[in-house]
């Protein structure tokens, strides 16, 4: 297509330079910000000379072992349960209408940012939990707390529940987004017919033929998922051990020591932590490499029928469980967030005030504001640079090539705790003061591939004929683009909007650092309440988190229907 | 052999009906080699009736009737347990496994050898000898047919459904095509149903043919 030289089409086509930079240049320099200090090099210090000590310090600080165990550990366990869920739920509910219910029930548990879903399993679990008191005293015989360790157990069971909790609803969706594309979707329900045709028994038909081609589309996002859990913080922080926490939070708390020495150290450890996450997706492709090795006979071997029943009964029960505690601990959090006085075997509080509401709302102004200053313009800079980059791709009409494809999901895939401190260092170094500005930048890095993602199909959807009719009648590229393709697109924008927000609501290591402790938001007061002392207050902040999200989702939802109905 | 003479697929006063709207009614018997055909326009029904037969009516349409496979009632079976083939105009093979793969996932357990030997001896049958470690993606759309097709076969099915099956060949192959299933259906003595919309597949199938029109009304030809 030719395209006229105007300013919008220069714009336009300049767009995926300015995106591919904005992403490439924070977390490269990033990396280099963490490199330099791990291997020695830190002026601040007087520390100029390359070496090891940061390395060796690492390997002395007692229960580094732990540390590491724990990172892989829960970070594994809780990735291939949630993977082992998700393909039982999908094999025992494909072709039921139960799939649907499912997915309605898990669907808004994506949004939920994870500390205020650490937080609100913390509420279930702890031993003065709702858990405990649904079964005291008529089952336990407790009339005062029992003495478990849960949350904060050392061997990290309670990290592992909150993580497959956060994960489990993720690859469920993509996995059903596979299976909703017309062309996958349509094939792989005619193979599953042809294989009970053949005799096979639903369930095996699932396992020996959806899963092995559906696999194949899941594997990058279970692989980001695995990269993401072995280095966030936000739940280990609220529901691990602190003696010792997980290696990402230990890193976290040796970069903000007031010690500055410690930072040779958490730089050492940025790199342990880039390998450790590096080694936990080697394991799962060598894991990968063992199933379809010891599989592929299993395929073929003509058993049509290996006790689907009991394993669908197993499923209606893990499903029913898992979706009782997710249930519990909302109703939990809401309880703690009115209750009054509440002693301990009694199910439901004495009283119920709205005290702890209004005094929260009271203090969470500032932070309210914060969030939504810093989410509006985050996501304002995303959704445009993304409509400019799609609009360019499809002037181009070719797809931006593969490696800017991948850059996209960069930040994604390299454990954040490893560059954002780099990046920190980064903005002193260009004096970068504005802790607003840096916030936002750093923000991007997360909104701006989440929301290129939701939008891109629709884009990449719209007719080009349209364009192209357009275009003959003389309708300049601009005013197709804004009076065309914008109002066409208004529902994505409106849902990819949504998305953008509630990502940059969620964020805490990019705020915490980027902001150097000067703004907070409403998630990381919700952290660091968390682990406080009133557990009420701390139940109305990780609620808001829940709400703020949701609320813009129905907007987003509503908003078109409303435009739409006053023009019809 | 007796249990052969005896094969037959009855359907017995059927009358399919998609939110109490009429949408066909059939009263039929199929014996084995024998092939029915079934022509109409689209949307006539064609596949919500063979979907019936194979016990995957969607939930939309509410069937009356009942099915007889070899004299038992298979009319409320799961589709699984039905032993009913089907084979549509798609080869819909398995992506994953090999040509030799796709075929043995479909015939009974057994011992390996053994399974691997009437494989390659099938493969040879049908001209495809010595591809048994092929890619099915890497098939002619015409290998990849005739590979659907030993699929079914070898499942050893108790009869055999055929959607459209051979509507995405050209003529050169579809004439072969055609000739090799009919084989194969007379050679296991199978009842067999056929959806088509091409006359020529009609008369090559030399059994009776029924037109289904859009007004759920059915005219017996012979
Ligand atoms: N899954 C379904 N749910 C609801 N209605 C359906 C479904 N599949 C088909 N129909 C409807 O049932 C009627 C019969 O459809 P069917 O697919 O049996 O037609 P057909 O004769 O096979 O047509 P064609 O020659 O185009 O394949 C049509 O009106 C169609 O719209
Ligand atoms: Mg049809």
């Amino acid at each position: 297509m030719i395209v006229a030289n105007t300013l919008f089409t220069r714009l336009v086509r300049n767009s995926p330079y300015l995106l591919i930079a904005l992403l490439v240049v924070p977390v490269l320099g990033g990396l280099l910000g963490v490199l330099l200090p791990a291997f020695g090099w830190f002026p601040a210090l007087g520390a100029n000379e390359f070496g090891l000590f940061g390395f060796i310090q690492l390997f002395n600080t007692p229960g580094i072992e732990r540390m590491v165990m724990l990172s892989f550990g829960t970070s594994l366990i809780s990735t291939l349960l949630a993977f082992v869920i998700t393909v039982l739920i999908l094999a025992s509910y494909f072709n039921s209408p139960w799939l649907k219910r499912i997915q309605r029930l898990l669907g808004p548990i994506l949004v939920i940012p994870h500390a205020a879903a650490a937080i609100a399993i913390g509420f279930l679990i702890t031993p003065s939990g709702f858990l405990s008191r649904l079964v005291s005293p008529w089952l336990s015989g407790w009339d005062v707390p029992p003495d478990w360790l849960f949350p904060h157990d050392p061997y990290g069971l309670s990290i592992i529940l909150g993580l497959t909790l956060k994960e489990l609803p993720f690859l469920l969706l993509i996995a059903l987004g596979v299976l909703a594309q017309p062309e996958i979707g349509k094939t792989l329900k005619a193979q599953h017919k042809v294989a009970s045709s053949l005799g096979y028994c639903p369930m095996t038909g699932f396992f020996k033929v959806i899963l092995p081609s559906l696999y194949g589309y899941m594997r990058l996002p279970i692989l980001a998922v695995l990269a993401y859990s072995s280095a966030s913080v936000e739940i280990p922080l609220i529901l691990g051990s602190n003696t010792p926490p997980t290696l990402a939070v230990a890193i976290m708390q040796w970069f903000s020591d007031v010690d500055l020495s410690l930072r040779i150290k958490a730089s050492s450890g940025a790199i342990l932590q880039i390998l450790i996450t590096l080694s936990l997706l080697g394991s799962w492709c060598l894991l990968e490499l063992l199933v379809k090795k010891c599989s592929a006979s299993f395929l073929v071997n003509g058993e049509r029928e290996y006790g689907g029943m009991l394993i669908q009964r197993v499923t209606h029960l893990i499903t029913t469980v898992m979706l009782s505690v997710i249930g519990l601990a909302l109703v939990a959090m809401v309880l703690w967030s009115f209750a009054g006085f509440w002693s301990f075997p009694d199910l439901l509080p004495q009283q119920l005030v709205t005290l702890h509401w209004s005094s929260a709302l009271l203090q969470m102004q500032t932070p309210l504001f914060n969030t939504l200053v810093i989410a509006i313009s985050t996501t304002l800079i995303a959704i445009a640079l993304t409509l400019f980059v799609l609009e360019a791709e499809q002037q181009n009409t070719k797809t931006i090539s593969a490696i800017s494809g991948f850059i996209i999901y960069l930040p994604l895939l390299i454990p954040s705790i490893a560059f954002l401190f780099g990046l920190v260092w980064l903005f002193e170094q260009v004096n970068s003061q504005h802790a607003y500005i840096n916030v936002v930048f750093s923000h991007l890095l997360f909104v701006l591939p989440y929301v290129f993602l939701s939008l891109a199909n629709s884009y990449r959807r719209l007719d080009p004929r349209f364009s192209t009719v357009a275009a003959s009648l003389g309708v300049p590229p601009s005013k197709i683009f804004w009076q065309l393709k914008l109002p066409l697109l208004l529902s994505p924008i409106l849902i990819a909007s949504a998305l953008g927000l509630a990502i940059s609501f969620s964020q805490y290591l990019p705020t915490l650092l980027s902001g150097a402790g000067r703004i907070n938001t409403i998630t990381t007061e919700a952290v660091t309440l968390a682990n406080g002392a009133s557990r009420r207050t701390s139940a109305v902040y990780a609620l808001m988190q829940m709400l703020l999200p949701a609320l813009f989702f129905i907007l987003a939802w509503a908003a078109p229907k409303l435009f739409f109905r006053n023009r019809g | 052999m007796k249990s052969q003479s005896m094969s037959s697929l009855k359907i017995d006063n059927l009358q399919l009906s998609q939110q109490g709207k009429l949408l066909l009614s059939l009263n039929e018997e199929v014996k084995g080699g024998e092939v029915l055909t079934i022509m109409g326009p689209s949307g006539s029904g064609k596949s919500t009736l063979l979907n019936w037969l194979v016990g995957m009516l969607p939930n939309d349409f509410y069937a009356n009737g009942e099915l007889y496979l070899n004299q038992q009632i298979i009319t409320n079976t799961a589709s699984h347990l039905r032993n009913i083939g089907l084979l549509y105009q798609d080869p819909l093979l398995f992506p994953h496994l090999t040509v030799e793969g796709n075929i043995a996932f479909a015939m009974p357990k057994g011992d390996k050898q053994t399974r691997k030997d009437e494989i390659s001896e099938a493969l040879n049958q049908v001209g495809l000898a010595g591809m048994e470690k092929r890619c099915p993606q890497n098939l002619s759309g015409g290998q990849q047919a005739r590979v659907a097709l030993l699929r079914v076969l070898l499942s050893k099915p108790k009869a055999i459904l055929l959607d459209e099956p051979f509507s995405k060949l050209d003529s050169q192959l579809r004439q072969e095509t055609r000739q090799l299933v009919f084989e194969q259906i007379q050679r296991y003595s199978l009842p067999a149903v056929m959806v088509t919309h091409d006359e020529s597949d009609a008369i090559a199938a030399q059994g009776k043919v029924i037109t289904l029109d859009a007004l759920s009304l059915n005219k017996a030809a012979s």
